[in-house]
């Protein structure tokens, strides 16, 4: 890992020094930034984000940056940044960071500015959606018939459109299997506090809460942490596959395959044949994913599987839409 | 809950078990931060730093847990307070820096180097929840009693160890000769001078023993609670413990009684939020800073913080 950092922060220089003459033109090289909202090490959203980049770098030949920004205004701030560098796309890891795109993007009209999960569109503006709801329904549907005690919990960082779409979308397919089902939702009020994610999730515990949807990043380890002591719940993960973080206590996650996601985009944009817009990205173009953890697949009933199944097929056809709950609109 | 159910009596009593609980988790790292806060305000030094010293404590419990098991974990979460505590130590009561500056500095020095030292050790990876646990341990028989049995006899063997600092603590500062001397820098230092008091020693010897508590307060994180490391895992503790210490009128019992304070309103929101209430969850989370304030307000006038805090000469 230490080679790996070195090699981060040398690239720029010795993209210089051994390129030579073939870099002279600046614009020959594809530069790809990334922001995170938090720390790479967060095993979900940021850790895939970061491996992404990485993948781009290896697979596209890419010069890549990555900073982890910690208030909005920062957010504006490395953006310019990247923009004065002369960076061919620059993506900003989170739905937070559209306002920032939509001030700095038309400064400078070279660089792309993808927002993922943002649904912001412009001349050099464009945002993926990830549709957390698919995933996140048939997720809903493994809750609702593996509770015990009728009571299922969801515990997000904060309240993100997209984790409440994803929430909203889960209590729809628990509702689907169990119609009496009832769903505690509690919010940490940020995304590092693992003692919070923790206690929130034993004080849902407390209150008969047996299976728990957490999307919280590296406070979602309390979550699993309490899961595993109290050997009361099960939890299903987000973002990244979460199934090894505690094997013994997770049926599944939510996976959004997020270096898939950036991969796709960045292929598009090296090509020059990308048009911004809202890039979707769900089932079917196996970016959101649920994956059961083959370890206690034994503990959903068969019947249910097979409907999980039967409801993605359908999600496929589009001959369901899943609710998305109440996303309010993006205002400039 | 319907109170006419005979069910219903045994769920409240539940939930104010796992409420009492907790209190007392969320309470014991604030405690030993604010404690260790109230050593160094005491001698007349403000340790804004202290968020720092809780990450240094929180990141050396997960390397030295890994290795050599739950207690050097915790030996060496207060050894990882305290070296970064010398290094404010040195640079505000030797160098004579501005304190809320340096401390400031010292935050950012603690959040950022450790995040930096966890990647390149575990990668982006991550340790996920590979870090062993203090679990509980019950008192014998005490921790049979009902409702707050559980809460206060049945906890991992560090909250007992924040107890039990807290008359040990009382009686250092007014009971020898040592506290008396401590109290005199952070009020009066030229008099404590003039009087033959080490004053530069003592401020940094209450400074490193402030970061050293800071530190096992981080430990407590790592150990007894996450059993895992999260960048920015402290999440404003080291800050609330500052707040606390204030609330507590600079004295160890207060800022115990403080960070229950704290812990309990804490406690009271993750209640909350777990009845499924549907009102904006922003509200529960503002509650422990509300109650906090208040606190504060009603405890106005009563105490007042050590004459010499904050400046400069030792």
């Amino acid at each position: 890992m230490r080679l790996r950092h070195l090699a981060l922060a040398l690239a720029p220089v010795l993209s210089t020094a051994c390129g030579g003459a073939k870099d002279a033109a600046p614009s020959s090289t594809f530069k790809v930034a990334l922001l995170t909202p938090g720390p790479i090490s967060d095993q979900s959203w940021n850790g895939g984000a970061y491996a992404g980049l990485q993948r781009i770098k290896d697979s596209l030949g890419a010069q890549v940056s990555h900073i982890q920004t910690k208030t909005p205004a920062e957010f504006d701030e490395n953006f310019r940044q990247y923009g004065a560098q002369g960076y061919t796309l620059v993506f900003g890891h989170g739905f937070e960071y559209q306002d920032a795109a939509l001030r700095v993007a038309p400064q400078f009209p070279k660089t792309i500015f993808v927002t993922t999960s943002g649904t912001t569109v412009g001349p050099n503006i464009a945002g993926m959606n990830f549709a957390f709801e698919e995933a996140s329904y048939l997720a809903g549907m493994v809750a609702g018939a593996t509770t015990s005690t009728g009571t299922i919990g969801c515990i997000g960082g904060t309240e993100l459109p997209p984790v409440k779409v994803s929430f909203a979308a889960f209590e729809a397919g628990a509702r689907r299997v169990r119609p009496d089902v009832k769903v505690v939702v509690s919010y940490l009020g940020n995304w590092d506090d693992v003692g919070a994610g923790k206690e929130q999730a034993l004080a849902q515990i407390g209150r008969g809460v047996d299976v728990i949807f957490q999307n919280a990043d590296a406070a979602g380890l309390g979550v699993f942490q309490a899961a595993r002591e109290t050997r009361k719940a099960f939890v299903i993960g987000s973002n990244a596959n979460q199934n090894g973080v505690a094997p013994e206590v997770v049926l599944g996650s939510v996976v959004i395959d997020i270096p898939h996601a950036l991969m796709l985009v960045a292929r598009e944009v090296k090509a020059g044949t990308f048009t911004p817009r809202v890039v979707p990205l769900g089932l079917k173009s196996d970016v959101v994913t649920l994956v059961l953890n083959d370890a206690l697949r034994a503990r959903i009933p068969a019947a249910v599987l097979a409907g999980v199944d039967s409801v993605k097929g359908e999600l496929l056809a589009g001959r369901i839409v899943v609710p998305r709950g109440t996303t309010p609109p993006v205002t400039p | 809950m319907d109170p006419q159910d005979p069910g219903g009596r045994r769920l409240m009593a539940d939930a104010l078990t796992g409420f009492l609980e907790a209190a007392v988790r969320t309470a014991t790292p604030l405690a030993f931060a604010a404690m260790g806060e109230t050593i160094a305000e005491r001698a007349g030094v403000i340790n804004v730093g202290l968020e720092g010293c809780v990450m240094a404590g929180a990141f050396g419990a997960l390397v030295a847990a890994g290795a050599g098991g739950v207690g050097a974990g915790f030996a060496t979460s207060a050894v990882a307070g305290a070296a970064l505590a010398a290094l404010f130590a040195l640079c505000v009561v030797r160098l004579g820096t501005d304190q809320i500056i340096t401390g400031t500095a010292m935050t950012l020095l603690g959040l950022g180097g450790t995040g930096a030292l966890y990647r390149t050790w575990y990668g982006a990876g991550g340790a996920a929840l590979s870090v062993p646990t203090a679990g509980p341990m019950a008192v014998p028989g005490l921790s049979k009693l009902p409702v707050v049995g559980p809460a206060f006899f049945s906890q991992p063997v560090v909250t007992y160890l924040a107890a039990l600092l807290v008359p040990v603590l009382w009686w250092f500062l007014y009971r020898t000769h040592a506290g008396l001397a401590l109290r005199a820098v952070g009020e009066a230092p030229e008099a404590a001078r003039a009087a033959g008091v080490a004053t530069a020693r003592l401020r940094t010897l209450a400074v490193v023993a402030g970061g050293a508590l800071g530190g096992l307060a981080g430990g407590t994180l790592v150990l007894a609670q996450a059993g895992t490391f999260a960048e920015g895992m402290s999440a404003g503790r080291g800050f609330v413990a500052i707040a606390i210490v204030v609330l507590g009128r600079w004295h160890p019992v207060g800022a115990a009684l403080g960070a229950l304070v704290f812990g309990a309103a804490t406690a009271l929101q993750f209640l909350i939020q777990a009845m499924g209430w549907t009102l904006p969850y922003q509200l529960f989370l503002a509650l422990p800073y509300v109650l906090t304030l208040g606190a504060l307000a009603l405890a106005r006038g009563r105490g007042r913080p050590p004459a010499a805090l904050g400046q400069a000469s030792g």
